[in-house]
């Protein structure tokens, strides 16, 4: 008894850290107050230590007692007789979360440690660690989740965050066009991830993974659903990895969101963001399982995604994107390791590449005296590194694999050519419709908007 | 071997050949570079559309680029970061003209923000005098005309710099004027008494309408106004009413003066010429964002120097070949502008169309005529300048990279440039024309329309700057209201002639006056004592000329007061590619305008020979694993087996290097040791070969070099006579983590470098008999019982690191041990005043605790200012020593050791010295100064989203151009201002060294930098202004004096005043 209380206490700890730094960190930016740069670092790194320590107390427990699987409910928050719906809050620690929580912690502790140096006297500070609190609670949140709606808002809180992290320097135009990019990818998946949601809740009444997976402990579950729902909820889900992840065909916004500080690039796209999209493959493992069209299409994604993006690293002449199309790979061959059933590999994988991933972006900056020592060692300039594949393809080929790797799998430019494009000439003619329509009726051909300048004056410039 | 002859032809005495073509290849009117940048600005464009670009020939663009790539960054790799002024190429122009001209060229701000020099004269960082001088001497004849009814101009533009006016757009300007306080309380600056006043009058003139019968309709029609608005019943009216009257009726004549008046004064913009600015202006799309994407890939590609573990193939050809090959490929996916791109290469392929004629093709096409066309091409250039001055680096300066390209580069990338633009332009004018054929000109002339208009000031801005200066300056309203239309026209014309940059441009001088006059205060008292013959030195060092040495030698001198310093350029005269004991390749250690001559290696000693052997063996063993390791990691299969089977273990140095930074690089260096090189080595400085040459017997110096190079340093720093038992010459290097701009903080005298290899150079050089013997040849004798010892200053940690200690002969060793006691003693305190600029220290410290924190900062991963360089210089002395010793300069003068007592009549060494020092100096100050001026023009913006981009620069975030200049965490506690030169010398003999030397003269006449002297014999001080030198004037009398310099400084973080220390004061009146 005193067991289950005292694990329900340290999961409160668990979930209750992050929620209380953000909202204050949250509430005291909303009124204005400045803080001052030790107050913030130092409520992050008690925050993620008293998280880790426990963390670390449900997983010495868990190993003590033998129990694998602690739910933790407070309760339907929603809950409509009629309709047979409830919203239900509840939050699952078992061997997939714990380990998960634990690296969250972590990772995000260490980097807070080294971002409050990192960012010293930068006007930002305070709404760097704003969204960082607020990752943080993302990642905890959808990690611990016990049912498809917790893990939903969580998602959410992360992408909202990773976004404007991405665009962290509004002063300039590249930051705020990438970060609008990859807002609108995980838009994409979030509204796949969300019909999944609801279909769910539609067969079932409610979005608990027990239906989904089972009731038995993570890996060793099997999915209640029908093989047809199966079928139905599956793809949606493997869309909303796929963006959330970087998978093909969305790969193009990895290397695009390096535009933050060098910590918040390690921490989102080296290791915790760019893996929850294996993350939940990895949670909703069973659905997968059941159908073989299913699995094979993810195996397919991750080694076709690992392929092209380790080809891709080795042609990127900058750090932060080679790295970012190195983490891509090894993100590929964990969804592939998902998709063939290898739950327990994958999810060492997946640990041991965020450690090495975060450990690599961090250094990004050393890069140049990491190259001159390694030349020194050698005793003489780092010759090409011939790959195994380089050296027995034809030469022509070669080029063009090499421009394909170059071009980024052409990845980005058909989103844009076939998706985007379309779709935003098809709402361009909807406005000129309008336009015409309300011009009709106003009887003048002149509107408000058309005498905004297009470029607006600075009064620096002003002589 | 390219093109290099342009830029530096360079003999062994002269360090320093300003950037300039030689003109002669062809005979159009001469072009000299800034001339040619003038006369594109002041001139109309694009009036003769009629001149077709046909006439351009080969030669012309050619030269026309040459002359447009010398406004280039002049940057180069980031791995040796070079200091050079960043207007390098405006130094034949007075200071403020290149400056606004390079402004505008680069789109960067000349001055701070005014609301930054507000701020200062409020502190009193900018004194109310000096901001009266500067004026003063900037009217001249002029302060005393009057404007109008209104005062002189003198104080009108005296009344606008001391009261800020405040200046929005128009829509800002309509919500002040409706919503906030403006027309209902005067402006906090207005006196009492100019209250009363305006209050009474306009009290006096609504109240008695009678008295104004005869007044204009217009007086009436106002009155009538405010009546209507505010009621008749004067007599209950409260004084807020009063003043709500007097300001309305203020606001209205204002506003009614200035709509009389038509706007003569239109921006000087001219209208845009690039088809992405005519773009830009007329529906706000960006074609530079389209066709830099594709630069950014194809040019980091192309050039990479060894990042890219798969580098392009064919990138032996040439750049617009390997451009060819590339894209010439019809590909099916495609940004839809790039679409005609394969067509357009084949064709061109196919008519042999050279990168020339296809730049005069497109110039044709967008209809640019030939007076335009060098400003269209440096438009261009300039646009992406990381990259191309990166081109036009390694294209004139093969010597620089590994892997440089062919000459030419820079105008196949400019055909490049330009064919992307146009067709990015093509695809988005076609909007804009929906069909129908383009034609650039209307376009441009609709573009220019457009901005013009944008960029005049409206009525109500107008009116706002004369309704805030009304008060300051009590002009009643009355008054205003019966000026006439000719009478607003002057007043509207002289507001805003004025302009705001004139007013930054007046701060900004009246904010280096203030240093200056404290300064040459401070060093006319320090001077007032005599010099006295001091008893020959317990030992003498001889340090960098850098700032940052400055604190440690005044440290040392007070710890050891019968020690000796020098300064001199960090390189010792010693220029050579030296290759050290681990090293895979030459490295160049002299400054970046020399191309060394000369090689040396470091070699380890004969004993240790074995040991060395076998630890390369275990280095390359364990690099070659290291490697494997790099490039695995970002692999496939080995990727998967790395991260899966060890990647948690990456955790623990990943929170170790974190958490515990100092632990965890213990515990590396601990691990280093047992494969770093043997310590016992030697440099090999004797060539047996006849000629120079990097291996075998050409490596080294015959002894007649060798007494050269010591002859020369001797004499420059005056040390010739009174040797002391031991000499240090003191190099120096920074050694800190995760930091791109590194080689910023390294020695800039030896191109980003350490210097320690050349300060040992120059003392096992100084320890070789023959040498001696030839030295006392020509005077210098060097007695037998002088040693000469090289060492390292790291100024990141302050250690330092001696060479050569096994040769220290016995009868020495107690010398040595005093005085490196005393340098130890010197390092401790040296952190302790670094400390007190780091904001996240704690104010009172020890020096060992700074000594400790500092050696943190150089191991942290996460520091981004592991030091501060060389920011917050201001000074440089040029000087004897003893006429500073004991000063308190703040970390903020290169001190250049020079006796003009030594020097002949022609000042030849003085000439020499200055011949470095005076480019190199003002070129680490303009660059500090600059980039913190405008840190994303000028600068490279913050550190933390940098990016290394082919093992050159850095971009911003996942892509941008390569940003060159320094980044804000090296520059952002620095204070803009040019550097203060004082020399110990006369004014005959400066002027003799100007005539000789074109650079310094331009630096020095043109006031790059500001230029004082101070009389070696009588220790008047002199200063430089519009070619006089005219008598410093003090302002003061006395210096505060301490004990301890660390009373001084301990627990301050800002600049601090000069101060003398009472030991050495006294010690120099006998």
């Amino acid at each position: 008894m005193s067991i289950s209380i005292g694990l329900s206490l340290l999961s409160l700890l668990v979930l209750g850290a992050p929620t209380a730094l953000f909202a204050s960190l949250g509430i005291v930016t909303l009124l204005g107050i400045p803080l001052q740069e030790r107050t913030i670092s130092r409520a992050t790194l008690i925050t993620t230590l008293t998280g880790l320590v426990a963390a670390l107390g449900i997983l010495a427990v868990m190993l003590t007692t033998g129990s694998r699987f602690v739910p933790i409910d407070l309760g339907n928050w929603v809950d409509v007789e009629s309709l047979h719906f409830h919203f239900h809050v509840k939050f699952v620690f078992d061997r997939l979360s714990v380990p998960f929580v634990i690296l969250t912690f972590l990772l995000c502790g260490t980097i807070s440690a080294f971002t409050s140096r990192y960012l010293h006297r930068e006007p930002g500070f305070t709404r760097f660690f704003l969204l960082y609190s607020m990752f943080l609670l993302g990642m905890v949140v959808s990690t611990a989740a016990g049912t498809i709606e917790i893990l939903f808002s969580g998602w959410e809180l992360v992408g909202l965050s990773s976004a404007m992290l991405v665009a962290y320097f509004l002063e300039r135009a590249n930051p705020a066009i990438n970060g609008l990019r990859v807002w609108t990818v995980y838009r994409v998946s979030d509204a796949a991830f969300l019909v999944a949601a609801i279909a769910l809740h539609h067969w079932a009444g409610e979005g608990d993974f027990a239906r989904m997976v089972g009731e038995g402990t993570w890996p060793s579950g099997h999915s209640l659903l029908t093989p047809q729902q199966a079928l139905w909820v599956g793809p949606l889900l493997i869309i909303a990895a796929a963006g959330k992840s970087a998978l093909i065909p969305f790969s193009g916004w990895l290397p695009r969101a390096m535009e933050g500080p060098t910590p918040s690039s390690a921490v989102f796209y080296g290791s915790l963001s760019v893996h929850l999209g294996a993350f939940l493959l990895l949670r909703i493992s069973p659905v997968l399982e059941m159908s073989v069209f299913l699995s094979g299409s993810v195996v397919i994604l991750g080694l076709a995604t690992a392929a092209f993006a380790s080809m891709a690293s080795r042609v990127q002449t900058d750090i932060k994107s080679s790295l970012a199309f190195a983490s891509l790979s090894q993100v590929g061959v964990i969804i592939a390791e998902i998709g063939f059933g290898l739950r327990y590999i994958a999810l060492v994988h997946m640990l041991g590449h965020a450690c090495l991933r975060t450990l690599q972006l961090l250094r990004a900056p050393s890069f140049l005296r990491d190259h001159m020592e390694m030349e020194n060692a050698l005793g003489a300039r780092l010759t090409q590194y011939q790959g195994f594949w380089e050296m027995v393809l034809p030469q022509t080929l070669r080029d063009r694999l090499y421009r394909f790797a170059l071009e980024r799998g052409y990845l980005d430019v058909a989103l844009d050519e076939y998706i985007v494009s379309p779709l935003v000439g098809l709402l361009q003619q909807c406005d000129r419709w309008e336009r015409r329509w309300t011009e009709f009726l106003d009887g003048d051909a002149d509107l408000e908007s058309d005498h905004v300048p297009v470029v607006t004056d600075s009064l620096e410039e002003w002589q | 071997m390219a093109s290099c002859s342009r830029r530096e032809v360079l003999t062994q005495n002269t360090y320093v050949v300003r950037a300039f073509p030689s003109s002669g290849v062809r005979n159009r009117p001469s072009r000299f570079p800034y001339g040619a940048i003038e006369m594109a600005y002041s001139q109309p464009m694009l009036q003769s559309e009629m001149e077709t670009t046909e006439t351009l020939t080969d030669d012309w663009l050619r030269q026309d680029i040459e002359t447009a790539a010398q406004l280039l960054p002049g940057q180069g790799p980031i791995t040796a970061f070079a200091f050079v002024n960043p207007l390098q190429a405006m130094e034949g122009l007075p200071f403020d003209e290149g400056l606004q001209l390079g402004s505008r060229l680069y789109g960067c701000q000349p001055y701070l923000p005014e609301g930054r020099y507000r701020e200062m004269l409020e502190k009193g960082r900018i004194r109310c005098e000096d901001l009266i001088e500067v004026l003063l001497e900037t009217l001249g004849d002029r302060a005393d005309q009057l404007i109008g009814r209104l005062g002189t101009r003198f104080h009108f533009q005296l009344a606008m710099l001391e009261h800020p006016l405040r200046l929005g757009s128009s829509a800002e300007l309509k919500w002040v004027v409706a919503e906030s306080d403006a027309l209902v309380k005067f402006r906090p600056e207005v006196s009492e008494k100019t209250r009363q006043s305006m209050l009474r009058r306009t009290e006096a003139w609504l109240t008695l309408p009678e008295a104004n019968a005869d007044a204009p309709g217009a007086e009436n029609a106002l009155r009538k106004v405010l009546l209507q608005r505010f009621g008749h019943d004067f007599a209950d009216w409260s004084e807020g009413r009063w003043t709500r009257v007097c300001l309305n009726l203020l606001w209205n004549v204002c506003r009614q003066g200035v709509h009389q008046s038509p706007n003569s004064h239109h921006a000087s913009t001219t209208g845009p010429i690039r088809p992405r600015d005519v773009i830009w202006n007329l529906q706000g799309e960006d074609t530079d964002q389209l066709v830099h994407e594709v630069l950014i890939r194809f040019c980091a590609a192309y050039l990479d120097q060894g990042q890219a573990d798969w580098s392009m193939p064919n990138s032996d050809r040439r750049f617009w070949q390997a451009f060819c090959d590339y894209y010439s490929q019809p590909a099916r996916i495609r940004q839809r502008w790039l679409k005609p791109l394969p067509a357009i290469l084949q064709q061109l392929r196919a008519s042999e169309t050279e990168p020339l004629q296809l730049i005069r093709n497109i110039l044709h096409g967008f209809g640019i005529s030939q007076a335009d066309a060098p400003n269209f091409l440096r438009q261009s250039l300039l646009a992406f300048r990381g990259w191309a001055g990166m081109i036009w680096h390694m294209e004139s300066r093969p010597d620089r990279v590994p892997f440089p390209v062919e000459s030419g580069t820079l105008i196949e990338f400019l055909a490049l440039r330009l064919l992307l633009d146009q067709l990015a332009a093509q695809h988005c004018a076609k909007k804009l024309k929906h069909g129908s054929a383009i034609v650039w000109s209307d376009l441009r002339q609709q573009a220019g329309r457009k901005g013009r208009t944008q960029h005049a000031l409206q009525l109500d801005q107008r009116a706002f700057l004369i309704f805030q200066l009304a008060q300051v300056r009590n002009w009643h309203p009355v008054e205003l209201l019966q000026q006439s239309p000719q009478e607003w026209q002057v007043l509207l014309q002289e507001i805003e002639g004025f302009s705001n940059l004139e007013r930054r441009r007046i701060y900004h001088h009246a904010f280096e006056r203030a240093y200056q006059s404290k300064a040459l205060d401070a060093i006319a008292i320090h001077t007032r004592q005599p010099l006295t013959e001091r008893p020959v030195p317990k030992f003498q060092a001889a340090f960098c000329i850098d700032a940052r040495e400055e604190s440690f030698r005044r440290h040392l001198e007070a710890v050891e007061p019968a020690a000796e310093t020098f300064g001199t350029a960090g390189f010792f005269a010693v220029a050579m590619q030296f290759r050290g004991v681990a090293d895979a390749y030459y490295a160049t250690l002299c400054p970046i305008v020399v191309k060394p001559k000369h090689w040396v290696s470091e070699d380890v000693a004969l004993t240790e020979e074995e040991v060395h052997r076998r630890r390369a063996l275990v280095r390359r063993t364990l690099g070659a694993a290291s490697r494997q390791f790099q490039v695995g990691s970002r692999s496939f299969a080995s990727g998967a087996l790395l991260s899966a089977g060890m990647g948690v273990l990456a955790s623990v140095p990943l929170v170790m290097s974190v958490m515990f930074p100092r632990w965890s690089s213990r515990v590396q260096a601990s691990a280093r040791q047992w494969l770093a090189p043997p310590r016992l080595t030697r440099l090999r400085l004797e060539r047996t070969a006849e000629t120079p040459g990097p291996n075998n017997g050409g490596i080294g110096y015959n002894i007649d070099e060798m007494t050269d190079i010591c002859r020369r340093s001797l004499q420059d720093i005056g040390l010739t006579h009174r040797f002391a038992r031991m000499v240090f010459m003191c190099g120096h290097g920074s050694e800190c983590l995760n930091n791109p701009h590194k080689s910023a903080y390294d020695c800039g005298a030896c191109s980003g470098n350490p210097g320690g290899p050349n300060a040992r150079a120059l003392a096992a050089m100084l320890n070789d008999i023959r040498v001696r013997t030839n030295l006392s040849k020509i005077g210098i004798e060097i007695p037998l019982t002088t040693v000469f010892i090289g060492a390292q200053h790291n100024t990141c940690n302050d250690t330092f690191e001696y060479f050569d200690l096994d040769l220290v002969p016995t009868s020495h060793l107690d010398d040595f041990r005093a005085a490196r006691a005393a340098l130890e003693k010197a390092c401790e305190l040296n952190a302790l005043e670094r400390c007190r600029r780091f904001a996240s220290v704690p104010r009172q410290l020890t020096p060992a605790q700074a000594y400790r924190i500092v050696a943190q900062r150089a191991e942290d991963l996460a520091e981004t200012r592991p030091e501060y360089g060389n920011c917050t210089n201001a000074m440089c002395v040029v000087g004897r020593r003893d006429r500073t010793r004991g000063l308190f300069l703040d970390r903020r003068s290169f001190l250049m050791s020079y006796d003009p007592t030594q020097d002949d009549s022609e000042a030849t060494v003085l000439g020499r010295i200055l011949g470095a020092v005076v480019p190199v100096c003002s070129g680490i100050n303009l660059q500090y100064t600059l980039s913190n001026i405008d840190p994303v023009g000028w600068g490279c913006g913050t550190k933390l989203p940098h990016n290394v981009s082919a093992l050159l620069g850095v971009m911003d975030g996942a892509a941008s151009d390569l940003r060159s200049g320094l980044p804000w965490q090296g520059c952002d506690i620095h204070e803009p201002m040019r550097l203060l030169f004082v020399m110990e010398t006369t004014p005959d003999a400066i002027r003799k060294v100007m005539s000789r030397n074109e650079g310094v003269r331009n630096i020095l006449e043109n006031g790059w930098v500001q230029l004082s002297l101070l009389d070696p014999v009588t220790s008047k001080i002199t200063v430089y202004r519009q070619g006089e030198f005219h008598p410093h004037v003090s302002r003061t009398s006395q210096l505060p004096r301490v004990t301890d310099w660390a009373d001084w400084f301990v627990g301050k973080e800002d600049n601090l005043g000069f101060v003398e220390r009472c030991e050495e004061v006294s010690t120099q009146t006998p």
